[in-house]
């Protein structure tokens, strides 16, 4: 029975799909990380003090392969500079102590943005420690769940690493639904078909310059944007 | 990835960049918003990174096999069909990583 609310959007109606989605996500990072090699502490750690699904599901391949540590934070810098554009629309609900304020904005993944911005402006500020604590702490759980799976199973599947790629082609849908804009996509298949043709080795490297370059240049939308970053 | 000195420093660095990006906008977010170059960027960046991610990781698991990238393809057309209809991360996710480890153990 809900219990009497101002609020018919209750906290576990608000983070449970965030679990469903972030135990079994988490749980492949864990997999995938000691699978490659790593301990199940460090992927613990990487949940803990990192908190980017995306990144983190990069990482792996690299520390597996590696790299060079400024290569693996160039690749973190490119792939979250999204989150840049999130803050913006919630520039004024922060919560008022300084310790949850910055924990909310560390937390702030695409998932708990999603959840945050589709709760009424009054009510985020005091319901948002709480909301982000839970979500990271079901994306920890999963890591420390696929970490243990991980250590004793010993699975050959050639394409398990797939998910990564999925995980691009989910963050570029949902990109795509905010904006509804062709053109970037145009600019990327451009960009990187020039960077394949420039330097094969450095292909992505030179398409992201490309296409930074590009959307600098392009000339403004003429409808104002609809997505949730600018209002 | 057994050099723990070498993961930690990743982590430690990884973690440091990401939360600079996610606290800028609330240091610097009104410098930010007087630049319509930000709102530009905004507009068209996101986008075309994560199709490069994605055309980038894809080409490379087509590298590590022989013959047409068509698993690829289809995997990846499976995953953006789901997520475009449900919505559902983690459906979208699972159906097309297996559909693509199925495809690679034919």
């Amino acid at each position: 029975m809900p219990r009497p609310t101002s609020n018919p959007l209750s906290i576990s109606s608000l983070t449970a799909p965030v679990a469903m989605g972030y135990v079994p996500l988490g749980a492949v990072f864990g997999f995938l990380f000691v699978q490659a090699g790593g301990s199940g502490w460090l992927a613990l750690a990487a949940s803990l003090l990192i908190y980017a699904g995306a990144a983190q599901f990069m990482m792996v391949p690299m520390l597996a392969a590696g790299l060079p540590v400024g290569a693996i934070v160039l690749a973190t810098l490119v792939l979250n500079l999204r989150h840049v554009f999130y803050g913006l629309s919630l520039l004024n609900t922060l919560p008022a102590s300084r310790w949850r304020r910055w924990y909310c904005i560390f937390a702030l993944t695409d998932e708990t943005y999603s959840v945050l911005t589709a709760l009424p402006a009054r009510e985020r500020a005091p319901r948002m420690t709480l909301i982000s604590a839970l979500n990271q702490g079901w994306w920890v759980i999963g890591t420390a769940l696929g970490a243990v799976l991980g250590a004793q199973a010993q699975v050959g599947l050639a394409g398990l690493d797939f998910v990564l790629a999925s995980l691009f082609a989910v963050l570029a849908v949902e990109q795509w639904r905010a904006r509804r804009d062709p053109l970037p996509i145009w600019i990327a298949a451009a960009a990187y078909a020039a960077g394949c043709i420039l330097m094969p080795s450095q292909a992505l490297a030179i398409a992201i310059a490309l296409s930074l370059v590009a959307a600098a240049l392009r000339p403004a939308r003429t409808a104002p944007a609809t997505g949730a970053a600018h209002d | 990835m057994t050099d723990t000195g070498y993961v930690l420093t990743a982590i430690a660095l990884m973690a440091l960049v990401t939360i600079l990006l996610r606290a800028l906008p609330f240091i610097a977010g009104h410098w930010l918003r007087r630049h319509p170059i930000v709102h530009k960027l905004g507009d068209s960046l996101p986008l075309s990174i994560m199709v490069l991610l994605l055309i980038d990781t894809a080409a490379g698991q087509a590298r590590s096999h022989d013959g047409l990238p068509w698993q690829e393809l289809a995997a990846v057309a499976l995953v953006i069909l789901l997520q475009w209809r449900t919505r559902q991360t983690l459906l979208s996710i699972a159906a097309g990583t297996a559909l693509y480890v199925a495809l690679r153990a034919l």
